[in-house]
């Protein structure tokens, strides 16, 4: 955006201050100049926006998106990836980096930064592989890999077993105060399983993860976030004890915070019903009990980011008994209204229910945008929430 | 019972079945029992139609009951070689189902390991089809056969006391059993160290135990299951021989049973692991061959049912 553009007549939404005003905002050359309910269409603008009273908030950040580039474009590719967050009003994401191969170094973050510039509508980080190919067993160059741009460090959808390579890699990373997330999971619990365990999965004759999966793997990693000093990400936690867990720790000072997946808040167990595969996420849709306890922690504003969890998988991948199909779902296009159908179902205001997809994750990240505020980069989303909201059915399916 | 119009396409569980439909497949069974007992067992039902058995599982009895019963009703029946058919090549399986289903059959027999993959196939295909056997989910078949067993040796199954032993967790068989004889009226009961108890059994509408003995006592009915080793990735149980001391079937854990309860088993047997040999082949008490004997007419009065519900060719989808 070139020259001074002024958007007015807006509902904004700015979840970083708590603001909820009918007003405008005002931009020059991709920056805020200023917002509030005193910009209107009279001021001087080379472009003159009339929002017809929508709501405007700032474009989303979505802390977890999977795109098959490098190795695997036939899933997606960063410019798909990026054309789906504009339609979902995502302006920045961070590409995991289980890719192939594995975005561990200097030069694959470079790759990432450049091609995401070419071919992207959206700004795109690259998280760093906390271990070489994700193998946990050698920590990455974190020092260098930040140093180029690498928004966290991750070892993606492969739990670190080892708690001493995992200490090591928390208490390296601390020296240069880089973000570790990790997915808690216990693959020893975990491996070949389907869905969430528990009495519907038996009656299915499926193969459950047992909540306690992840949270062994939780208590470790915060754990060692205590005793090494790191900032730590639990990633896309998904029971309620997991969440008391992260709050407890917090508590008694540990630098945690949490990420929940928008399907987490969205659906559960009994939503794989006829053997849905594209209902076959990690973690797994959990129990009601569960769901209800994440979204009592959006309305208390304990959870940090909501993650699409985007993963896009072919249909070849998807089409199969749900035993041999493919882990994963989209998620980018329909961030936002889940979240909208939720805060309008559960009664959350909106800069309360979208703090988590806009200032919660920009500051974990330390980034400028995600706010309304003067001099931040002028990304937003403007909607209509009832509409909107009216997409979320389709959240995870596709 | 002429008349009555079992409202179903396919027979892919015992979930979702009424009394009404599983005794309309009994009283069927009943009559095919008599027709199996002659001397010339033809009969003419299924002429000129196509019976396919698709096994993606090793069996021999259940894929050679659907056989004999696919041909005593005078249906064309073809059973696919899995193990060496395109599956293999990495064809992938809704796209056997559709090649098969270019082929126009009317009935569709089913196993497979992977629990689901029978209603995912069934949802590509026009023809009926048939349960037999999908990973830990469903064996309906089986499930109607017991039931036919247990009919004609005992009488009326409701109120009757039937403890299901054994390998509960990797048990389709188990599933099916716990919700036809639930829906028929028997109280049940399942007899399984924890490990082998799946999550919420409790919930199915059966009474759980982990001492054999007292968890037999008053029943009327013991079914022991195979214990399915090949189905196990690890350690559910320390051994076969301490498995056997607490749940193997034996004269004096039968004796808390009811006086005269009679033993099923759904076979392969694992003799001594599960089952003492001299209860396995006790001539009052085992139902086992006799079990095998309905398993042939109840298949048939499940294809000759669902083969009246097929659709005409040519009608609309």
């Amino acid at each position: 955006m070139t020259g001074r553009t002024v958007i007015h007549n807006a509902r904004l939404i700015d979840p970083a201050t708590g603001r909820d005003e009918t007003g405008g905002v005002l931009t020059e050359n991709g920056v805020i100049l200023d917002s509030g309910s005193a910009i209107s269409k009279t001021v001087t603008a080379d472009v003159k926006i009339d929002a017809g009273g929508k709501m405007l908030a700032p474009g989303l950040i979505d802390l977890r998106v999977k795109t098959g580039e490098p190795g695997a474009e036939n899933k997606e590719t960063l410019q798909t990836a990026s054309d789906a967050a504009a339609a979902g009003g995502v302006t920045t994401f961070v590409v995991m980096p289980d890719t192939d191969p594995v975005i561990d170094t200097v030069a694959l973050v470079d790759f990432i930064q450049r091609r995401a510039e070419g071919v992207a509508k959206v700004k795109v980080y690259p998280a760093g592989g906390l271990t070489l190919g994700l193998d946990g067993a050698k920590m990455s160059e974190i020092g260098l890999i930040r140093e180029a741009g690498a928004a966290f460090f991750t070892n993606g959808d492969r739990p670190v077993e080892d708690a001493g390579v995992l200490r090591r890699a928390m208490s390296y990373a601390a020296s240069f105060d880089a973000l570790v997330a990790s997915r808690p999971d216990t693959p020893a619990l975990s491996k070949n399983t389907v869905m969430n365990a528990g009495a519907f999965a038996a009656r299915l004759g499926l193969r459950g993860t047992p909540p306690e999966a992840e949270w062994i793997a939780l208590e470790r990693d915060l754990m060692l976030a205590e005793t090494t000093g790191v900032r730590l990400l639990a990633d896309c936690i998904s029971t309620a004890r997991s969440l008391a867990a992260v709050e407890r720790a917090r508590k008694a000072g540990v630098k945690a915070a949490c990420s929940v997946a928008s399907y987490s808040l969205f659906f559960n167990e009994l939503d794989v019903g006829d053997y849905l595969t594209y209902c076959k996420v990690q973690p797994p849709f959990r129990t009601e009990a569960d769901r209800m306890a994440l979204i009592d922690g959006l309305k208390r504003g304990v959870i940090d980011a909501v993650v699409s969890a985007h993963d896009p998988q072919p249909t070849e991948d998807k089409r199969l008994p749900i035993a041999d199909a493919a882990f994963g779902a989209v998620g980018l296009e329909t961030l936002l209204p889940c979240l909208l159908s939720i805060a309008i179902r559960e009664d959350i205001p909106l800069v309360k229910a979208l703090r988590p997809v806009t200032s919660g994750p920009a500051d974990l990240l330390g980034l400028p945008q995600g706010r309304l505020a003067k001099g931040a980069p002028a990304d937003f989303v403007l909607f209509d929430p009832a509409a909107a909201s009216s997409k979320a059915g389709s959240c995870a399916h596709g | 019972m002429a008349d009555y119009a079992f409202s179903h396409r396919h027979l892919l569980g015992i979930e979702g079945l009424n009394r009404l439909d599983i005794e309309t497949l009994l009283e069927l069974g009943d009559k095919y029992v008599e027709l199996n007992r002659r001397r010339v067992k033809h009969a003419d039902t299924l002429a000129g139609r196509t019976l396919v058995n698709l096994f993606f599982e090793n069996s021999t009895r259940t894929q050679g009951s659907f056989e004999i019963a696919g041909r005593r009703l005078g249906a064309d029946v073809i059973t696919m070689p899995i193990a060496t058919s395109s599956v293999k090549k990495g064809e992938t399986l809704i796209d056997t189902a559709m090649t098969l289903n270019a082929m126009r059959p009317d009935l569709l027999v089913i196993r497979h390991g992977s629990s689901g993959a029978v209603k995912l196939l069934s949802r590509k295909v026009d023809c009926a089809v048939i349960n037999a056997g999908d990973g830990t989910h469903e064996h309906p078949t089986q499930a109607l056969l017991d039931a036919l067993t247990i009919r004609r040796r005992v009488g009326e199954i409701s109120g009757m006391r039937v403890a299901i032993c054994g390998d509960i967790l990797h048990s389709r068989v188990a599933r099916s059993n716990v919700a036809c004889l639930n829906i028929l009226g028997a109280q049940v009961r399942l007899i399984a160290p924890r490990t082998l108890t799946p999550p919420g059994a409790a919930d199915w509408g059966a009474e759980v135990f982990t001492d054999m003995r007292e968890g037999l006592e008053g029943c009327d009915v013991v079914m022991m299951l195979r214990l399915q080793q090949e189905r196990m990735d690890g350690a559910y149980l320390p051994s076969a021989r301490e498995f056997f001391h607490f749940y193997g079937l034996d004269a004096d854990k039968l004796n808390h049973a009811n006086p005269g309860a009679f033993v099923m088993h759904p076979g392969p047997m694992n003799r001594g692991v599960e089952i003492e040999s001299g209860i396995a082949d006790h001539k009052t008490r085992s139902l086992i061959t006799e079990q095998v004997e309905m398993g042939v007419a109840v298949r048939m009065a499940v294809l000759e049912t669902l083969a009246k519900n097929a659709p005409e060719p040519g009608a609309a989808k």
